[in-house]
């Protein structure tokens, strides 16, 4: 769960001191302007442990977020904490994060390895420490057999995942990817997200961010959601689509016979309607989607109809973001 | 204490079980200093926690087993306050700063604009060393100054002859007897009266007449209408020498003044090629090494260290790192220093080989501008840090004009330049760097040719000569203390190094407050 700042105290520790308790991060009342253009909107939060989720559409403010979070930039008012201390001026606490910025560029001339090694030297160890640590972390993400390769012939998801493993290369309490899926193929895509459920499971405190629902919810149930620069929610994924029973929900199947499925889903007790768009569509329209899932092989099986496709068109950001700030307003 | 970068400095963390085989194993435990301490302490804890044996302990022994503990506390000490030098917090800073470097150096030698500039560097040297061994290789022609190798009335012999023997050198029938005497060929008569300098500023009176057109010495008729009537035009007191007029303070000769005839008729070809040999060593050295390479290698390399880096986005993978945004700058720099340096270093060496092989000179080689080279290598690299500080601070303050900033001020510096060489005491070119660069090659050049005055002035009372004006043009005496090219050094090299400071000072400063997308 994310605490509240409310929860853990107001943070005014100015010297840094390794305490276990202490959030992370925590951010109070947070602002961050570019000029007129508003990146984050007064956003309080303490986070500790964990995989989180960063949601939100392009311009959202995850990058602005995470890089208030690591320092670089300045919040336009209100104070971030990083272990206690303001990342911006002090670059200490650094030894204990890896952040995977968005910006898509890499040294393409170094290989792997190098890249990871020369960049491990910075938390001061030697030569040789750097490079056993920078083939361990390489291996971890799954790059040990192109760690002599340049980056600039790696693929995409070779590129994120070398992004990675340089953020991991100090063995990191806090790891912040921001967007790591982003135009991975599907592979690259499934090691990533078990690298980063790996490092929640290995107690390490991992925010990552993305604008599709889905890579999310296959990484992590803890989410926050930023919308124009406001925090609009945060805590579990189910509980948070569980506060919006009250919207309706549809389910979309594609089959031969949708009159007669249709037929088949009118008894369920949390079916209210059912709609037929098109000659070989069904719409099933319900208020309790969990509900509704769970029955659905069954009446599918029951009825003998063939099911070609399952659908939830409002299960993306956009349609929750939609009946978040319905909710709302 | 939040601002020291230092103290959050860790032991790695990774578990035991996740460290891979690939890291290196000791074999066996290094007998260094501390662990033979550490064995020590052990075998003391060991024995005095064995129960005590009943004996009898004389006094000297208690004596000597109080002191090998004592002394054994006083090496555990030791060792506390040595630690090995890996481990502490400098060289860790250290690491950081020879993997920045390393980084930095590694980054040139991949983009090609690194090879196509310090590439036109070296043809830019190549070519001026290919007109200069053009220029040496080719002879003056040796001029007549008195026109006394010259037959004017045709008999054969030439006016210098004709003088010591005391026949009319304008009249044909009147010349030596040719059964007795042999005409001298003309070149005899010329270059025959040479400039006697023995180099010694103090001494006023100085000047040999060597062909004897002004005493009349070793002529037959010593009352000869050839020889001057007034034998001391300057006006010293002493018939037939040469004055020289010195400036006490910064110990330059300002005006030369001869007697007739006298010193008249030097060696223009070895005057001249000295003079040109100077004028190239200096002026190459001050515009070619210490402006032109000074100011154009660190414009294209020193510019984008920092500012390429935000604009591209990896910056964040430098900062991402415990290292202070100061250091980064500071690191990059060195990176650009190490690659810089020496490549100043390689074609500054080059020149001064090149031209000692083909220079005026009565050795094969020729090591009197050793010094000046040596000035001019000091003034370029502190050119280069200076200039390269304040192109890659301007790149960090405004990533967007930076560059166009830079140029102007290139502009501004040229304008200095110029200035600083016809007119070094004009306060204004104090305000730049190249006007302390060219200073420090003044200071240094004296030591190389300490009798650059006197050539001048030479040239200047010759002045059918035109080469008072190249000798003069890259020359200045030291100015910022006058007369001491020693102290004046030492201040030129402190205000470079003071504006470099200064320029990164306010880089440092600026990267610290800058906020990166």
């Amino acid at each position: 769960m994310i605490p509240d700042l409310s929860q853990v105290g107001t943070g005014e520790t100015k010297e840094w001191a390794p305490v276990a308790e202490a959030p992370h991060i925590m951010l109070d009342h947070v602002t961050k302007t570019y000029g007129s253009v508003m990146g984050l909107n007064d956003v309080s939060i303490a986070i500790k442990g964990g995989v989180t989720g960063i949601l939100g559409q392009n311009g959202a403010g995850k990058s602005t977020l995470f890089k208030l979070i690591v320092g670089r930039l300045r919040p336009s008012s209100g104070n971030v904490h990083l272990f206690g201390t303001n990342p911006f001026k002090n670059p200490a606490p650094y030894s204990r994060i890896g952040y995977v910025s968005e910006s898509e560029h890499l040294y393409d001339w170094m290989t792997g390895l190098d890249f990871v090694a020369t960049l491990a030297r910075l938390y001061g160890y030697t030569r040789d420490e750097a490079k056993a640590k920078a083939l361990h972390v390489l291996d971890f993400v799954g790059l040990a057999d192109v760690v002599n390769k340049e980056i600039g012939k790696y693929s995409k998801g070779m590129r994120q995942r070398v992004k990675i493993a340089h953020a991991l290369v100090n063995d990191p309490d806090l790891i912040i990817l921001d967007e790591p899926l982003a135009g991975c193929d599907p592979l690259a895509r499934t090691t990533i997200m078990n690298v980063v459920r790996e490092l929640g499971a290995m107690g390490r405190t991992v925010l990552v961010s993305s604008h599709i629902l889905s890579e999310i919810e296959r990484i992590t149930e803890q989410i926050m959601i930023l919308h124009n620069g406001r925090l609009l929610a945060l805590g579990n994924l189910h509980a948070i689509r569980e506060l919006l029973d009250q919207h309706p929900h549809r389910i979309l199947l594609r089959t031969d016979d949708p009159r007669g499925l249709g037929t088949a889903f009118l008894p369920h007790k949390d079916v209210y309607g059912v709609r037929f768009p098109n000659n070989d569509e069904l719409v099933v329209e319900t208020n309790n989607l969990s509900s509704v899932h769970q029955s659905l092989p069954s009446i599918c099986h029951e009825s003998g109809i063939r099911v070609t496709a399952i659908e939830n068109p409002d299960d993306n950001l956009e349609s929750l973001l939609g009946y978040l700030i319905e909710g709302r307003s | 204490m939040e601002d020291d970068p230092t103290d959050f400095i860790m032991e790695p963390k990774v578990p035991l079980d996740q460290i891979p085989e690939e890291i290196p194993q000791v074999e066996s435990k290094p007998q260094t200093f501390e662990s033979q301490v550490e064995e020590a302490v052990k075998a003391q804890t060991i024995a005095a926690t064995e129960p005590p044996k009943p004996m009898y302990v004389s006094a000297p022994a208690a004596v000597a087993g109080a002191a090998v503990a004592q002394i054994q506390k006083v090496q555990t000490q030791a060792a506390q306050a040595f630690r090995p030098l890996t481990n502490t917090v400098w060289s860790k800073l250290d690491r950081k700063a020879t993997a920045v470097t390393e980084f930095t150096l590694r980054q040139y030698r991949t983009k090609n604009s690194t090879w196509v500039v310090l590439g036109i560097g070296v043809v830019f040297v190549a070519m001026i060393l290919m007109f200069y061994g053009e220029a040496m290789s080719t002879g003056f022609d040796s001029v007549d100054n008195d026109g006394d190798s010259f037959d004017w009335d045709g008999d054969g012999y030439p006016t210098g002859q004709e003088r010591i023997h005391g026949t009319n050198p304008w009249d044909e029938n009147s010349h030596p007897d040719p059964e007795l005497v042999a005409p001298d060929p003309p070149e005899k008569w010329i270059d025959e009266d040479g400039i006697d300098w023995d180099g010694d500023y103090s001494n006023p009176n100085q000047g040999y007449d060597d062909d004897g057109d002004c005493t009349g010495e070793g002529w037959v008729d010593s009352e000869s209408f050839e020889i001057p009537y007034d034998q001391d035009t300057n006006g010293d007191g002493i018939n037939c020498n040469v004055r020289y007029s010195m400036n006490s303070t910064t110990k330059t000769i300002y005006k030369i003044n001869a007697d007739p005839n006298v010193d008249e008729d030097p060696d223009d070809e070895e005057f001249l090629k000295e003079s040109l040999h100077r004028a190239f060593v200096l002026g190459f050295g001050k515009i070619g090494f210490a402006f032109l390479i000074g100011i154009f290698v660190p414009l294209f390399l020193a510019t984008g260290l920092i500012r390429d880096e935000m604009d591209r986005g990896t910056l964040h993978y430098i900062m991402g790192k415990p290292i202070a945004r100061a250091e980064i700058l500071a690191y990059r720099l060195l990176g650009y220093i190490a690659l810089v340096w020496p490549y100043a270093t390689v074609l500054i060496l080059f020149t001064a080989i090149v031209t000692g092989f083909l220079a005026p000179s009565d050795s094969i080689f020729r090591f009197h501008d050793m010094s000046a080279w040596l000035g001019i290598l000091l003034a370029s690299w502190l050119m280069m840090l200076a200039y390269g500080t304040i192109f890659c601070t301007l790149g960090v303050i405004s990533p967007k004009y930076g560059l166009w900033i830079a140029i102007g001020f290139g502009v501004w510096e040229f304008a200095m330049a110029m200035i600083s060489l016809g007119a070094p005491n004009f306060p204004l070119t104090w305000l730049s760097i190249s006007h302390w660069g060219i200073e420090i090659i003044n200071c240094t050049s004296v030591l190389a040719y300490p009798d650059q005055s006197y050539l001048i002035e030479i040239a200047n009372m010759n002045n059918d000569w035109g080469s008072g004006a190249a000798l003069a043009g890259f020359y200045s005496p030291p100015s910022i203390v006058a007369g001491n090219p020693f102290a004046s050094l030492l201040i030129s090299i402190f205000v470079l190094i003071l504006f470099t400071v200064f320029a990164l000072f306010i880089g440092q400063s600026s990267l610290k407050r800058k906020e990166l997308n």
